[in-house]
């Protein structure tokens, strides 16, 4: 299964990224486990999309031609993974840090990125960045078809 | 996003219903509670269907200014989603978090 969305790369517009992929999360467990999609599986998506989207739009630099955001998703039997993509400037991924005690305003997304799925990679590519990130479904005793 | 505001046993309590995100979270920051920076305050989160970072980050401005007014914010009533986003970036350290907004208040007044 591919599916693919392209938005504006505008904030209004993260709420719907973020939706979309709660909806995918769930319809893909469903189809893997023909039961109610494990909530957390799927708020990890509905969250590590909202973060990509939104690191998307607050990097791209103001234009004549209204930029989007490609927001794409791949599966097999056990994984999901979605790509967030745009033409923003290249970017250094760094490994995320937090000190929480400084009550820090910003710096949360990435690290959440990071903790919530298995995998994250950062490619640049035909002038596009593209962040993927990949979570394994883990089938729970019980939920086996 | 909506936000409420009411008083619970000599406490403010503000309510937010809805999505808390890039969108949504200027306007929490932006939100000019009666209560005097000095005093208490509880977040009730019951209606928060969704918190991202930049709601979380929202929250912890919020505390850090009461707290460096001599205030404190004390969250109530957080569902499975949002309590996630807080154990994830350990942020629950930062607050103090009942599972009822009564207990919340009470707590506060104790301060």
């Amino acid at each position: 299964m591919t599916t693919m969305m392209t938005l504006p790369a505008d904030i209004r517009y993260v709420r719907l990224a973020s939706l979309a992929a709660l909806k995918i999360a769930e319809i893909f467990t469903e189809c893997i486990n023909s039961k109610t999609g494990n909530e957390d599986f799927c708020h990890a998506f509905e969250l590590a999309v909202s973060e990509a989207f939104t690191n998307s739009v607050l990097h791209a630099e103001p234009c004549e031609i209204e930029k989007t955001i490609t927001i794409s998703y791949c599966s097999n039997s056990h994984n999901l993974t979605t790509t967030v993509s745009d033409t923003n400037p290249p970017f250094a991924i760094v490994t995320p840090s937090l000190n929480i005690s400084s009550y820090p305003e910003q710096g949360y997304g990435l690290f959440m990125i990071h903790q919530l799925m298995d995998t994250v990679s950062y490619t640049r590519e035909d002038g596009f960045n593209r962040i993927s990130m990949t979570k394994q479904y883990h089938m729970k005793e019980g939920n086996n078809p | 996003m909506i936000i409420s505001e009411k008083l619970c046993n000599d406490i403010t309590v503000i309510s937010i219903k809805g999505t808390i995100d890039a969108k949504t979270a200027p306007e929490l920051k932006k939100f000019d509670s009666a209560s005097a920076a000095d005093s208490p305050v509880v977040i009730d989160l019951s209606d928060v269907d969704f918190l991202d970072s930049s709601g979380l980050g929202a929250l912890v401005g919020i505390a850090r200014i009461k707290r460096d007014h001599g205030g404190n914010v004390t969250l109530a009533c957080m569902n499975n989603k949002v309590r996630k986003v807080f154990e994830i970036t350990q942020v629950y350290k930062l607050f103090d978090i009942y599972d009822d907004v009564e207990a919340a208040t009470l707590n506060a007044v104790k301060k």
